[in-house]
């Protein structure tokens, strides 16, 4: 394992993130949620932090809306009246595959859905969510979305780990040269097992990692990643073996070059 | 082979039975043969009389004539004729006598054992080995005749009885597989009322048990044959009852898994025999089972799915009660978490409701309710509440006189919540109409508004549990499961709840339950609701006596 240069704190992060847009980058969100008070709520945060936001109450009056023109980042509810969130998603995809999507769902099972579709949701968070970890991942979001507009804006943040590399300021990972197409919550929890290979993280110390801004995370929630991590790996790699599982203690990213 | 144990064991056995009782019969019951035995002697004892009456007409025991009668009847006789004097010397034997007829079967020569081709014996000496064991093999008496070899003559106890006067008989037996055995009777002649001499008339028994044995053969290969056609027969009755059965059996056995989930299922089967209801019986019980199962886990995905968006809204606005500083708007927040807290509330208590419809409707108290007592008095509340802008309500039929039999808590839940539903559907000024109609053994209640309908792809779904078609600002208000409630109570009392659109606009929501007939305190079991009334399957109409109170009592709204 070689550094090139030290991993920074996500909190840091988000707050060069927040400073970077505090500085007249105001990205256009869309959130669409059917829960009224869900929808203002979220909608008066993000304007709090200086984005410009349009609310809609379903699928089929956000899609009249993103035919004119698409917002820069969307918050999608699952279950909606009209048309769910899945739909909108696909529709989205078939205009822009870059376009950041966050999911706020009631429904875990509903996650695999999403995810078996590769549709490409890029994060997704369980209700009740905290609103600090929304305004995070929007942030991330938008960081990434920039940095992939500009590539070698700035000096590149690698963590390398054998055949993993890690780009810890777009939050993107290479396995073997091909990379692996990680959602934010996946991104930080690997990161906090790449960092320390061979070591155990407890759910627990992964859950701080993954939930930076949110203290109630049930830890099923992380086996759940943690499984779709594996499989993502998988799916490039049909050998990937580097994440344990240790019984009764947590996982680890497994030592060795090979 | 597992298809053999028990059952096709007992099938068997039952097989066997059947073919070897009359079997057994005919094999070993002495009735056949004793019946030809005793026809053989009468024709014995016929001919024996024949000739004493012919020697006693003529008046003289005389050899020589007598002989010549043997003579003649010695043509046609299978038996042997002896004529003995008032000693019981022989005048005359018919064995001895001329040129007989040869006879019709080799083997009636009476010192001939009785002869088996080799294929049968074996055949015949398996037959007949219980045939022996009960009765024993019959030793060889050592006298085989009558006839006394030093004197020449005739001593036996059948010629001295006949020489006493009397009707003698003897058997003495030859002793061979076939247990034959020699029949010798003695007839007394009379001559002027004296007893001058006897007849004496001797045949063995060996032209009977021939036939007896050829008839024993042929029935022991009877037995045989049906004994194979039995064992076939059973295995064939193995394969189509016990396998299938067996089969059933280990799919039981497989259906939960070990921590008690339902893994399997039984395939319709397409038997028309009673193993195919059985087979389809225990699919339709598993698919229900299943249904239950999947209805009660997909409740509970529901009602957590439900708590988490006031939950997630609770969470939120807190959380920003607690940044923002304008107190304005920090009221603004606390106050939009505690309309959920109000609505998770709701929730609560509806969820709560429903399963409590859903476990003990059947054991809370039931009687019979006047429908138009009770409509009347809830239209009437709806329009106090009402008020001027609101819809207006109208009760049509109020004066019919309809029982229905159950709880009046839960048919007031019925109709204030489909009244409720056709309020918040209303546009301003619009009319809510409920419509009592008796009809045969039923009551119709139509609950009718003016708005805006629902449209016919959701018509099924609209009493599903958290299924709600409002626009998005109702929702909230709104839990999704009071019409729920309303088809649960509806059908756990035998009725039904169905919907359909209005001309011009609007929607019917039409709620059918069994009529009490007039006078009936309680709801006949009879064809009157059982014509017009289709079985739920959940919730079967019991039209239950009055039952201890169970917890279920209900709180109105």
């Amino acid at each position: 394992m070689r550094r090139r240069s030290l991993g920074t704190a996500p909190l840091f992060v988000a707050r060069c993130a927040r400073l970077r847009y505090a500085r007249g980058v105001s990205g256009t969100i869309a959130i669409v949620e059917d829960e009224q008070n869900i929808r203002d709520t979220v909608a008066f945060a993000l304007r709090r932090e200086g984005y410009q936001v349009t609310a809609f109450a379903d699928g089929a009056a956000a899609w009249e809306a993103f035919q004119r023109s698409l917002p820069d980042l969307v918050v999608l509810d699952i279950i909606m009246p009209r048309m769910d969130g899945l739909e909108l998603l696909r529709r989205i995809r078939s205009q822009s595959a870059t376009l950041p999507v966050i999911f706020v769902t009631s429904r875990d099972e509903e996650i695999d859905r999403v995810l078996g579709l590769e549709l490409g949701a890029d994060d997704y968070l369980c209700k009740p969510f905290s609103m600090r970890e929304l305004m995070a991942r929007v942030k991330v979001l938008f960081r990434r979305l920039a940095l992939a507009a500009h590539p070698g804006d700035d000096a590149e943040q690698l963590l390398e780990v054998g055949r993993l590399t890690l780009d810890l300021r777009r939050y993107t990972a290479i396995w073997v040269g091909s990379p692996v197409p990680l959602t934010v919550t996946e991104f930080m929890i690997l990161r906090a097992l790449a960092r320390r290979p061979g070591h155990v993280k407890t759910r627990e110390q992964l859950m701080d990692e993954g939930y930076p801004h949110d203290t109630f995370v049930s830890d099923r929630t992380i086996d759940s990643h943690i499984k779709r991590l594996r499989k993502k790996f998988l799916v490039i790699d049909a050998g990937f073996d580097r994440i344990d599982t240790v019984y009764g203690l947590g996982y680890r990213w497994a030592e060795g070059t090979a | 082979m597992s298809a053999l144990s028990r059952l096709p064991v007992r099938l068997l056995a039952f097989n066997i039975l059947l073919v070897f009782l009359p079997a057994a019969g005919i094999l070993f019951l002495d009735t056949y043969e004793r019946h030809l035995l005793d026809a053989q002697e009468r024709t014995m004892a016929q001919e024996g009389r024949l000739l004493a009456a012919a020697l006693e007409a003529s008046g003289d025991l005389d050899a020589t004539h007598a002989r010549a009668i043997l003579v003649k009847l010695g043509q046609r006789q299978l038996a042997r004729l002896r004529l003995v004097d008032g000693t019981g010397a022989v005048l005359a034997d018919s064995a001895l006598l001329g040129p007989r007829r040869p006879p019709d079967e080799p083997s009636l020569s009476p010192t001939a054992a009785l002869t088996v081709p080799p294929q049968q014996r074996l055949l015949y000496l398996i037959g007949s080995l219980p045939f022996r064991l009960l009765r024993g093999s019959g030793e060889p008496d050592d006298e085989r005749d009558p006839l006394d070899a030093d004197t020449g003559t005739l001593t036996g106890p059948e010629v001295r009885a006949a020489l006493e006067g009397r009707y003698g008989a003897a058997t003495r037996v030859l002793g061979d597989a076939a247990r034959t055995v020699m029949l010798h009777i003695a007839i007394p002649v009379r001559l002027d009322g004296e007893v001058a001499g006897a007849v004496v008339v001797s045949q063995s028994t060996r032209r009977i048990m021939a036939t007896l044995y050829a008839v024993r053969l042929d029935v022991f290969r009877v037995f045989l044959a049906s004994l194979a056609v039995a064992v076939v027969l059973t295995l064939v009755v193995a394969t189509t009852i016990a396998r299938p059965l067996a089969r059933l059996r280990l799919r039981a056995g497989e259906i939960l898994d070990r921590r008690g989930r339902l893994t399997g299922g039984f395939e319709p089967s397409r038997r028309r025999d009673e193993i195919g209801d059985l087979e389809r019986a225990l699919a339709e019980l598993t698919r229900r089972l299943e249904e239950h199962l999947r209805h009660t886990e997909s409740f509970a995905a529901d009602v957590s799915h439900e708590f988490r968006n006031p939950l997630a809204s609770i969470r939120t606005a807190t959380e920003m009660a607690l940044e923002v500083e304008d107190p304005e708007e920090r009221r603004h927040f606390l106050e939009m978490a505690q309309r959920d807290v109000a609505r998770m509330e709701r929730l609560l208590s509806e969820a709560r409701e429903i399963s409590r419809i859903d476990a003990h409707l059947d054991e809370e108290d039931r009687a019979p309710v006047a429908l138009a007592a009770l409509l009347g008095g809830l239209v009437e509340s709806f329009r106090l509440r009402s008020g001027d802008s609101g819809p207006s309500f109208a009760l049509d039929g109020g004066s019919e006189q309809v029982m229905v039999f159950g709880s009046a808590d839960r048919f007031t839940q019925v109709f204030d919540n489909l009244l409720a539903n056709a309020a918040s559907f209303s546009p301003p000024g619009g009319r809510v109409t409920v419509t009592l109609r008796a009809a045969g053994g039923q009551a119709d209640v139509v609950v009718a508004d003016e708005g805006p309908g629902i449209p016919e792809e959701h018509r099924d779904r609209i009493f599903a549990r958290f299924f709600s078609w409002r626009p998005a600002e109702q929702a909230a208000e709104h839990t999704g499961l009071g019409l729920a409630i309303v088809r649960a109570i509806v059908e756990g009392y035998g009725g039904r709840v169905c919907c359909r659109p209005r001309r011009p606009h609007g929607s019917e929501f039409v709620v059918t339950l069994p009529r009490l007939p007039s006078g009936a305190s309680r709801p006949a079991r009879g064809p009157a609701s059982a014509e017009t009334i289709e079985p739920d399957d959940r919730n079967p109409a019991s039209g239950a006596p009055e039952q201890p109170v169970g917890g279920g009592t209900h709180q109105p709204e």
